[in-house]
């Protein structure tokens, strides 16, 4: 091939968005007749899951699809573009936001001083909220032992009276198997079952209420400002088509999952109430107005998605 | 170059610097440079310091430090001596009867941690040397400590089994369950082979004198004393994991908190005696450390080089029925073994290899439980037997990393009778599932 | 040479009249065992806010947003650290099968060889663990800002860590130099047999043994 690329994702090679992300490399060369090979590794497999957007700028990797909630740390814009918790009901409207609202172009704002450029967006879909006890209303969040990563998730749980733990992935399982933690932001619901979470975490919420992580489509801005028209436009529209590929295909595996999970008496499925998910994301708001201050990037965003969310009466 | 001759001379090159002497943690982490640096130029080089930092900030190697500063202020306070000579009494007339002991302590140690590593050099540090001292063939004493201190990756929390259930997208539930029955089928062999040995020459395993039996412990009390403490202490890691107090990274600072408090009870405590634990503890986290850097930093330039992509095109192109299929999946992970850490082989192959077994209709839950015990063959496997690098790194002086493995052969023996047995009888992991 | 001179476990009081932190071959690895030695109480403080975070989250309901970050930091640089501490204790794990073969002469052969390996390994990763800092102490614009870990508490520990590794990879370069300065300059042994493979263990680098810069107190 003309060009012969590696891309990382944040993903296991055994998760459903995997086989996504391998399809879209598959169309791209399909698309380009044969002119882009690209290869798609599992996270971890050339650098850690934190550490992709230093490798593509660097061109040790040439791309990544990936959550951009990990560099939080590089800049705060990151972790709001990458998971506005609470403010989206749907994949679908942070779809259109970031295609026509603008999300993309202020993404691109924040990642090309790093030599890093958007394709285009995706997103997994509203993650599901695994939990021990009952959470039918914002109250129940009240002392829960919620394991929060790295982004915004931490403080807005702690804004509704959780009290949520640093914990790394890997220590899920156990942690909440064994009541360490009550509750954690993991991931979708099917994964989740997949994994035996529900085995003993009995009060899955689905829909979720809270967390939709990016898929941030990227690559070194190089190798992209050096490609021909027409295998730009191959490459944006082949990642607009995986979005909604990776939208629909994780909601059918995770309406399998759940009509199983409400069959099985063990396990209660909460549907959060409207108002219940409203109340929650007008505590989420207060912090995205705190995030809002952190520099002039996240004041951006923060009036870009306001102003989208109140055009559609969203807000 | 293409992939497959440039991954012989890197499998080559590491073999070729072994034999030298150089240092494991400098000879994998060299061969990783220079692939890096030849495959894809100096401008790549930062990819193997992102590796070390990947590594050193693992959460779940937080455990090592813990069990290492543990083992060093059981070591240097009276407390591992007098519980060893309180297992020596209550092994009473059996030949073999402290190694036979120390093996179900290595499982209890199974039960309270999720890596290697930790727990060797806690057993290196307390039980060889006891072992050795109590007139122990060398040979048993070696391969019990490392052979039982390698089980924590079979019995749950495993982190290789955490670990294989993300990559695979299993239930870990049913992984851990999987792996008891195997697991203690692997301990009861160790503890058959050392009976068998120890009855047919007891002079292996010689048991104490009478008369110096009856004058060891004067009192019940006493023997119970120095019973106790290290069951208090265990009792204390396993009831904050299982009572869900702390996580199992948590517990095993736990543990090490529980050791220092009976340090103090017991009025030994002092602050040089701190000092020489901590400081062996950083020496020995280094030594263990260093070695797994080095073979972080060679997966990652290895996948980046499609050394995946390849290993994966190898098993693909075989035309061969599906049990020959797995063998070959076996051989290829024994390989690896002989070089690689777990985490490495890991990384490298279940991405490969998992989507293959689906493929083939086998189980994946059974195929996680023939990678632990594969794993368990690798960690003491030479020449790059991690197991045994960590009790080379604590062991006393004339202990050489000949002796240790020689002494681990017959284990390994036994290690691939139990694989053999999982490959042929599936049911013996899945049962319980 | 000094594998041995890990505190022999199982007899404290043989081995306490010698610490087994002070380095060995050098006047900078004696420097690094004393650092190694205050460096070392960090393990200590990780084990005690780990145990006051479970106090904290299981006794009173209330977890700390900071004892796993700091956890994972303090271990990092103790494990980072670890790297020059064993390296100024000859700790490192080595094969030696070919070394315990050969003569004094091949030996010293080995041991430039080894040196010079050893140097040009820590050269390379501490070029590597430069860049790497560099990026996680500056912005993309080029101005000094350090690499947060983006979590609500947001210490600057990712930056911190990778100081600590450049840190640690420096040093070692120091000290591979100063080795291989030794190794290079010091009398070559004269021809001479295997030196009895019983004693194998006991010294790892029979040749800069007989320098005088080796003659450290044990
Ligand atoms: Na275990
Ligand atoms: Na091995």
């Amino acid at each position: 091939a003309e060009y012969e690329w590696t891309f990382q994702t944040s993903e296991t090679a055994g998760e459903p968005q995997f086989e996504v992300k391998k399809a879209w490399a598959d169309s791209i060369k399909t698309m380009s007749d044969g002119r882009i090979a690209i290869e798609i590794l599992p996270v971890n497999a050339v650098v850690q899951a934190n550490q992709t957007l230093d490798a593509v700028s660097a061109g040790i990797l040439q791309g990544h699809l990936t959550d951009p909630s990990y560099f939080s740390g590089q800049n705060p814009a990151f972790g709001m573009l990458g998971n506005l918790v609470g403010a989206w009901g749907d994949p679908l409207e942070y779809l259109e936001y970031m295609q026509h609202g603008g999300g993309e172009e202020l993404y691109n704002e924040l990642v090309e001083p790093y030599g890093v450029h958007l394709i285009g967006a995706g997103a997994t879909g509203l993650e599901s909220f695994v939990s021990k006890k009952p959470v039918r209303t914002v109250d129940d969040l009240k002392g829960l032992k919620v394991r929060a990563p790295e982004g915004m998730v931490y403080n807005i749980f702690q804004k509704a009276g959780a009290a949520p733990v640093n914990l790394p992935g890997s220590e899920v399982y156990t942690g909440l198997e064994k009541g360490v933690i009550d509750a954690a932001d993991y991931t979708v619901f099917a994964t989740n079952d997949d994994q035996g979470l529900h085995s003993f975490a009995k009060y899955p919420s689905y829909p979720g209420f809270h967390s939709l992580p990016m898929v941030a489509v990227s690559m070194n801005k190089g190798i992209w400002d050096g490609l021909p028209a027409d295998l730009k436009a191959i490459m944006e529209s082949a990642t607009d088509a995986m979005a909604y590929d990776m939208v629909f295909t994780l909601k059918a595996r995770d309406i399998k999952a759940v009509s199983a999970a409400r069959a099985n008496p063990d396990i209660e499925v909460i549907d959060m109430a409207p108002e219940e998910r409203a109340k929650f994301r007008r505590i989420a708001q207060q912090e995205w107005k705190v995030w809002a201050e952190k520099n002039e990037l996240t004041g951006k965003v923060y009036e870009s998605v306001v102003s989208f969310l109140t055009d559609r009466n969203l807000m | 170059m293409d992939i497959a001759t440039a991954t012989m001379l890197l499998v080559g090159g590491i073999f070729a610097l072994l034999v030298t002497g150089l240092p494991l943690a400098f000879v994998t982490g060299l061969v990783a440079l220079a692939y890096t640096f030849g495959w894809f130029g100096p401008m790549a080089l930062p990819l193997v310091t992102s590796r070390v930092y990947g590594f050193v900030t693992e959460y779940s190697l937080v455990a090592v430090p813990m069990f290492v500063l543990m083992a060093s202020l059981l070591d240097r306070s009276g407390i591992a001596k007098d519980l060893f000579n309180a297992m020596r009494v209550m092994a009473g007339r059996l030949p073999g009867g402290v190694a036979i002991q120390t093996i179900v302590v290595a499982f209890f140690l199974a039960a309270m941690s999720g890596i290697i590593g930790g727990e060797i050099v806690l057993l290196g540090i307390l039980a060889l040397p006891q072992m050795l001292r109590l007139g122990y063939d060398k040979h048993i004493a070696i391969g019990v400590v490392c052979a039982g201190g390698s089980l924590g990756t079979m019995m749950p929390p495993s982190i290789v089994l955490i670990i294989y259930g993300l990559i695979a997208n299993q239930s870990i539930a049913d992984l851990f369950t999987a792996a008891i029955t195997p697991a203690i089928v692997l301990m009861a062999s160790y503890i058959i082979y050392v009976l068998i040995r120890c009855l047919r020459n007891p002079s292996l395993g010689p048991v104490m004198p009478e008369e110096e039996r009856r004058a060891s412990f004067q009192s019940k009390r006493e023997l119970l004393k120095a019973i106790g403490v290290p069951a208090v202490i265990a009792g204390l890691v396993l009831g904050s994991i299982y009572g869900g107090v702390a996580s199992v990274t948590e517990a095993a600072a736990m543990g090490s908190f529980g050791v220092l408090v009976a340090v103090m009870l017991r009025g030994e405590f002092s602050i040089t005696l701190m000092q020489r634990a901590l400081s062996q503890t950083m020496n020995t986290c280094g030594m263990i450390i260093w070695i797994g850097i080095g073979a972080a930093a060679l997966v990652g330039v290895y996948n980046l080089m499609g050394g995946n992509r390849f290993v994966s095109s190898m098993i693909l192109g075989l035309d061969i029925p599906p049990l020959a299929i797995i063998m070959v999946m076996m051989a290829i992970l024994l390989l690896l073994g002989l070089f690689l850490d777990w985490i490495g082989i890991a990384m490298l192959t279940l991405p490969i290899f998992v989507p293959i077994i689906v493929q083939l209709g086998y189980d994946p839950v059974w195929f996680g439980v023939l990678f632990a015990v594969n794993m368990q063959v690798s960690f003491l496997s030479p020449p790059f037997g991690p197991a045994a690098f960590y009790l080379k790194g604590v062991a006393p002086e004339g202990i050489s990393l000949k002796d240790i493995f020689v002494s681990l052969l017959p284990f390994i023996a036994i290690q691939l009778c139990v694989l053999a047995m999982l490959l042929l009888w599936p049911q013996l992991s899945l049962w319980l599932v | 040479m000094a594998e041995h001179d890990v505190a022999s476990p199982g007899l404290p009081e043989a081995s306490d009249d010698h610490d087994p932190n002070l380095g060995t071959r050098t006047p900078l690895d004696r420097l690094v065992g004393k650092g190694t030695r205050a460096a070392a109480w960090l393990v200590l403080l990780a084990m005690a806010i780990s145990v006051f975070e479970v106090v904290m989250r299981y006794g009173l309901d209330s977890p700390t947003s900071w004892v796993h970050e700091t956890v994972i930091f303090l271990v990092a640089t103790s494990f980072a650290l670890g790297g020059p501490a064993a390296l100024a204790n000859n700790r490192h794990i080595r094969v030696r099968v070919l070394y315990d073969l050969v003569g004094t002469r091949f030996r010293y052969v080995l041991d430039c060889f080894n040196d010079v390996m050893t140097f040009v390994f820590c050269l390379a990763m501490s070029y590597a663990g430069w860049v790497m800092f560099w990026r996680a102490s500056h912005s993309p614009l080029g101005e000094w800002q350090l690499e947060r870990s983006g979590t609500s508490w947001n210490p600057p520990f990712p930056a911190l860590t990778k100081g600590v590794i450049l840190f640690a990879l420096a040093v070692m370069t120091l000290q591979a130099l100063w080795h291989l300065y030794q190794t290079f300059f010091s009398p070559r042994p004269p021809e001479g047999g295997s030196e009895g493979s019983g004693a194998s263990d006991a010294t790892s680098d029979a040749a800069p043994d007989a320098t005088a810069d080796h003659k450290e107190p044990r």
